[in-house]
């Protein structure tokens, strides 16, 4: 027995060895926490920085937005990943704790409405869309196409995208019963994929393999987006605790996605980067 | 009823009662099966190129100058599919493609671009995919810096650059029919057009896919939010939450069974603390998250926000009991002479439990402690807010008390579900599950061995 | 030289009979050492405690009932009272004034009517939107989907845990045994999220793909023997009455006309059962098949302890009497165990109502309305998979309706689990105490 405690001794020293010897030196720590739609953006940036600059350790939490409004004013993260923007109360609420909450729009996101791509219909208006998810189009025959029940698709509540949809599209009306919930816009995709009744709303990043409807005649696109002719679109923020001061690392971090890189990385995760050069 | 009726329902009777067994075990072996088998993907699959240069310059890892002579031969293959597109790119931008004579350059090129503007954005992206960036491409992430690095992807890949799937909606009424249509088809009479005959006789010599084990899979920090890499950040959080959950539940549970089984009578007291135990054996995973972050983090506040500090002391309560009942059973088991033989020469009932008793229930307790730590690896719930961070570098020792972690579970979840990448990442996917899930069969499997030494000794 | 380490050693052992003080510090150790002994075991009892008054206290806001108020006046007279014994009359009194102060709060916003109205929309309201202004939080869909995806579950480990306990304890030898401990050992190791993993990737597809095919299998090859079976066993029953001469071609021929009827049924049932279509592979179904093979260990370990516990003395009487060992389980066995079987039941429901990356993963999280309840083909939304995908977006910082909605849900769960297992031991108690009785 005595044999077998040592070995679990020595397992143990190992572990934490190992794990000592392979943990670079951090110096600076920026914790980011928050939405799970803007979480790709944060932990690709936030790859890109740590491997540019020695020293500075990154970790990104996607556990919603309200979380990382939590996270801002506990002082557990130095930006807060947010898919929609700061609502009254939590400005409050920062504002109280003396906060002062500044956002930086990271990236813009088109909400795609997508079908399976045997469906023929290629064109709704927002109406129309609005009508679809309130339950009261419930066939595709309403809406010009086959005589097919509509399987309607929504992102899980906890999602920006939930949220930007029901502001935008619903006008906070509500969401039929009988919707189905999904947890990520790869999901939502694959649903749609899989269903060919189905009508999902999604990032512009997720329409490989369905087909992505034109809202109001207009085509779902990069530009269409930057432009404002597309009508559900939509900004991505990051919150600091008042404008980082200037040269440090949350502040190069942060303007990172206006630098040439910082486009690419955002147009590579499928989102749609606010500046153009 | 006759008697054989009866005997056929006996038969009926055992036959089901078998069958039901049988059940439990094809339903472990189609469970384990599909995770174990395609887990392995992760460690052994057809490493193209991509995957040794991805290697060379993501982990410095082979011989630099075999990677480079074999990135040259490829590349000679490779150009000719760049080279193709691209110059029909130029020539559109140009309006030299589909000029009649006569026609303005502006206008053959809007007329070529409309025509080929779409399709060719999406052969390129489709080809990148492949074979990796155009000459012209500045990749950043590493996700666009290399073609498919493994064979089983560049499959995928290439099926979908040499083929659309074509819907044709001939009546609205209707659900279009689903076609493959060969990719060339939207090129025809342009020099792209033969790049696909080209990609296809080619594919083997592009890719050069080589048989690869990767035991690093473990051992490597990962890149480009998991697409590349290794699980090792995963492995060591997952390992700090388990032994941390123990270093708070070992020591409450085994004093906690040795006063249920050697010091307490059997009165009201201590009936309720059995119940207790019981009681918090039965409060759902997700709870013990909830109060994790009620109690820990914002009620007596052990950090600022997520450590492993918090996710082990959440998950050593939900461990107690199993350690608790473990211990209990163990010192229960040590036959009663070693007590009264101990008490008989004098040693007090504490040196009892001290010298006599507790070494003797080790190998039991000790199995209980393995299978706690096992499910304390695999639980997910109660760490989703107390400790799981989707992106943390490695952690060192010292930061435990202060800082969250990856964890395997939480982030087979996330990459599962959250990624945008999910269909292209199964193999990391099913590798970090047969990870873990061998992980905890392990312990289970030393545990399983320690007591069948116990009842052999104990048997004598 | 000698004599003195003589003396000695009969010093050490005279120290055999301790002095008074010796005793009194042996007693007080001893005391303090028990003390803090119990300090250690109750550690378990105050997780309970505490894990109820932390969810509690975060969720009967959402009732109307502000705890905390209560907890402010109680801290604000703490101190007062410690300053009424430094002399400091006045702070005594303006803490008076403030736990007054606290208990109106606490008073005003107790009104019954809105805790009534509360407690109604919560558990029978159909409206879930939680990220409206207001919000509307009824959870009636989210009870119904968790007993949806329970009730599965159970349906499916019971029958088959039990006799697996039956096999395990009474039909296969001792030899067998042994091999097949390993099998619920590993299927209760696997962690959930493996499961979980399992039920969205490998198995939710090929419940979209061939869904009906898949379920078809499971109803021919149960359904068969089962059909021949009763089919035998009516013919018997049914001409036990009839003249000995003529028996055995009526009971041919009522079996064949019952083998003939049951048949059809099952073929009707087989082939609306392959007409099954899935919207989705995450549903009620996929979820509840899952949770069931999570439950199995949990029931089949549980009630092959009631089995055993039945003794061999029960059986060898039916045994003696003549029974067959089906009979002397069907009609001995499992009545004496009836309540073990229960605990093993309720434990099994424990565990599938708990469990939530399986039904976050599998479950497809969607809210029906009324007239889908208990449709197993579609996705339904659970309290636990509710409870971790809402979390991070409610407004954990002032502590909004939508965060304590979900603290109610826990309580919710939590309070169940703990009626459940109070049951489940009563029940555990009971056949003890039935067994040892007789």
């Amino acid at each position: 027995m005595i044999k077998m405690r040592w070995f679990v001794t020595g397992l143990m020293a190992a572990v934490m060895m190992l794990g000592g010897m392979s943990a670079r030196a951090a110096e600076t720590q920026i914790r980011m926490d928050g939405s799970t739609t803007v979480g790709p953006i944060a932990k690709a940036l936030a790859e890109y920085y740590m491997d540019q600059n020695e020293g500075v350790s990154i970790v990104v939490g996607e556990s919603g937005s309200g979380n990382g409004v939590r996270s801002l004013i506990n002082k557990s993260a130095e930006i807060a990943n947010m898919s929609r923007f700061m609502r009254a109360s939590e400005f409050k609420a920062c504002v109280e704790q003396e906060i002062l909450p500044v956002a930086h729009v990271v990236a813009l996101d088109g909400l795609a409405i997508i079908v399976h791509s045997s469906n023929p219909v290629s064109d709704l208006t927002l109406e129309q869309v609005r009508k679809i998810y309130k339950g009261e189009i419930t066939n595709w025959n309403e809406v010009g196409g086959p005589d097919r029940r509509i399987v309607r698709v929504s992102r899980d509540t906890n999602s920006g995208t939930y949220e930007t949809f029901s502001e935008v599209v619903m006008q906070k009306e509500r969401i039929a019963a009988g919707t189905q919930y999904v947890n990520s816009n790869g999901q939502a995709r694959d649903t749609v994929v899989n269903t060919p009744a189905a009508i999902a709303f999604v990032g512009l990043g997720f329409t490989e393999r369905v087909k992505a409807l034109k809202i109001n005649g207009v085509e779902a696109s990069n530009e269409t987006v930057v432009s404002g002719d597309y009508p559900i679109a939509r900004a991505l923020y990051m919150f600091t605790d008042g404008y980082p001061e200037l040269g440090s690392h949350v502040h190069r971090l942060l303007t990172l996605h206006l630098t040439q890189t910082g486009q690419r990385i955002i147009e590579a995760i499928g989102f749609v980067p606010v500046t153009r050069y | 009823m006759q008697l054989e009726t009866r005997k056929l329902l006996d038969r009926a009777f055992s036959g089901l009662s078998v069958i039901s067994v049988l059940l439990m075990a094809g339903a472990l072996i189609i469970i384990l099966g599909p995770m174990m088998i395609r887990g392995l993907d992760a460690f052994f699959f057809r490493g193209t190129t991509d995957w040794r240069i991805m290697m060379m310059q993501e982990f410095a890892r082979g011989d630099i100058d075999a990677v480079e002579a074999e990135r040259a031969a490829i590349w000679e293959v490779r150009r000719p599919v760049f080279e193709a597109i691209e110059k029909f790119e130029a020539e559109i931008e140009e309006g030299n493609v589909g000029r009649e004579p006569g026609v303005p350059r502006a206008l053959a090129r809007i007329e070529a671009q409309a025509q080929y503007g779409r399709p060719l954005r999406d052969l390129k992206q489709h080809v990148r995919e492949l074979l990796g960036p155009f000459p012209s491409d500045t990749p950043v992430m590493p996700r666009s810096k290399y073609g498919a690095t493994r064979w089983d992807l560049a499959l995928v890949h290439f099926q979908n650059v040499m083929y659309v799937e074509k819907y044709t909606h001939t009546d609205p009424t209707q659900m279009g029919a689903l076609s493959y249509e060969p990719r060339s088809e939207q090129f025809v009479g342009t020099p792209v057009e033969e790049i696909f005959p080209y990609i296809e006789e080619n594919l083997r010599a592009m890719m050069n896919p080589k048989f690869t084990f990767y035991p690093q899979f473990l051992t490597d920090s990962s890149r480009d939010a998991n697409i590349f890499g290794g699980i090792w950040p995963e492995i060591l959080g997952t390992t700090y939450l388990a032994i941390g959950a123990m270093v708070f539940a070992v020591p409450i549970g085994v004093i906690a069974a040795i006063y249920l089984v050697e010091y307490a009578g059997d009165n009201r007291f201590v009936r309720l603390l059995r119940s207790c135990v019981s009681t918090l054996a039965g409060v759902p995973s997700i709870v013990f998250g909830l109060f994790g972050l009620a109690f820990f983090i914002n009620g007596i506040g052990v950090s600022t926000g997520r450590s492993v500090l918090a996710g082990s002391l959440t998950l050593a309560l939900l461990v107690l009991p199993v350690i608790i009942r473990a211990s209990e059973e163990a010192i229960r088991a040590v036959p009663k002479s070693y007590k009264e033989a101990a008490l008989s020469l004098g040693a007090s009932k504490w040196r009892t439990v001290l010298t006599v008793l507790l070494p003797a229930a080790l190998p039991g307790i000790l199995t209980g402690i393995i299978i706690s730590l096992g499910r304390a690896a695999g639980e997910t719930a109660p760490i989703i807010f107390t400790a799981a961070w989707a992106l943390a570098p490695t952690l060192r020792p010292s930061q435990v008390l202060t800082e969250g972690t990856r964890a395997l579970p939480w982030n087979i979840y996330n990459i599962a579900t959250e990624h945008e990448r999910v269909e292209f990442m199964r193999h990391i996917q099913f590798g970090m599950v047969f990870t873990l899930v061998t992980l905890v069969l392990s312990l289970n499997a030393i545990a399983l061995f320690l007591r069948a030494r116990i009842s052999k000794r104990l048997r004598g | 030289m000698a004599e003195h380490s003589a003396t000695n050693r009969i010093g050490r052992q005279t120290n055999l009979l301790l002095s008074a003080r010796a005793r009194l510090i042996r007693r007080i150790l001893g005391l303090i050492g028990h003390t803090i002994l119990i300090l250690i075991t109750s550690a378990s009892a105050l997780a309970v405690f505490f894990i109820f008054i932390y969810i509690g206290k975060d969720a009967l806001p959402f009732f109307g009932i502000h705890v905390e108020y209560l907890w402010d006046g109680a801290a604000d007279m703490l101190g007062g009272a410690l300053g009424l014994l430094r002399g400091d009359v006045t702070g005594f009194r303006e803490s008076l004034g403030e736990f007054a102060e606290a208990i109106g709060r606490f008073r005003d916003g107790l009104s019954f009517t809105y805790t009534r109205g509360r407690l109604t929309e919560f558990f029978t309201g159909i409206d879930w939107y939680p990220s409206r202004e207001p919000g509307e939080f009824g959870a009636a869909s989210i009870f119904v989907g968790s007993a949806m995806v329970t009730l599965g579950a159970i349906i499916f480990a019971v029958p088959v845990g039990v006799s697996a306990a039956v096999c395990l304890s009474d039909v296969l030898p001792f030899k067998l045994r042994q091999y097949t401990k390993p099998i619920i050992e590993v299927l209760a190791a696997i962690p959930s999220v493996a499961y979980g993993f399992f039920a969205a990737v490998v198995f939710g597809p090929q419940l979209l793909r061939r869904g009906g095919t898949l379920l078809e299998i499971p109803v021919w090859a149960l359904g068969v023997p089962l059909t021949v079976i009763i089919s035998v066993v009516l013919g018997d029953l049914l001409t036990s009455k009839v003249d000995l001469n003529k028996r055995r071609v009526a009971k041919t021929l009522v079996t064949i006309l019952a083998l003939c009827m049951f048949g059809a049924g099952l073929w009707w049932l087989g082939s609306a059962i392959r007409g099954l279509q899935f919207n989705s592979g995450q549903n009620a179904l996929n979820a509840s098949i899952i949770l069931g093979i999570m439950a199995l260990p949990t029931v089949v370990s549980v009630s092959e302890d009631a089995l055993q516990a039945v003794g061999r003395d029960l059986r060898a009487g039916s045994y003696a009497l003549g029974s067959t060992r089906a009979e002397t389980m069907m009609r001995v066995v499992l009545p004496a165990a009836s309540s073990g079987i229960c605990a093993a039941v309720i434990l099994g429901v424990m565990r599938a109502i708990g469990e939530t990356m399986v039904v976050w993963m599998a479950s497809g999280n969607a809210l029906q309305p009324r007239a889908d309840w208990f449709n197993f083909t579609l996705p339904v939304r659970t309290l636990t998979a509710s409870i971790a995908a809402d979390m991070g977006e409610a407004d954990q910082v002032i502590g909004s309706q939508r965060y304590h909605v979900l603290f109610a849900m826990a309580l919710a769960l939590l309070s169940f689990c703990f009626v459940c297992n109070l049951i489940s031991e009563w029940a555990v108690h009971r056949t003890r105490k039935k067994l040892a009785g007789e």
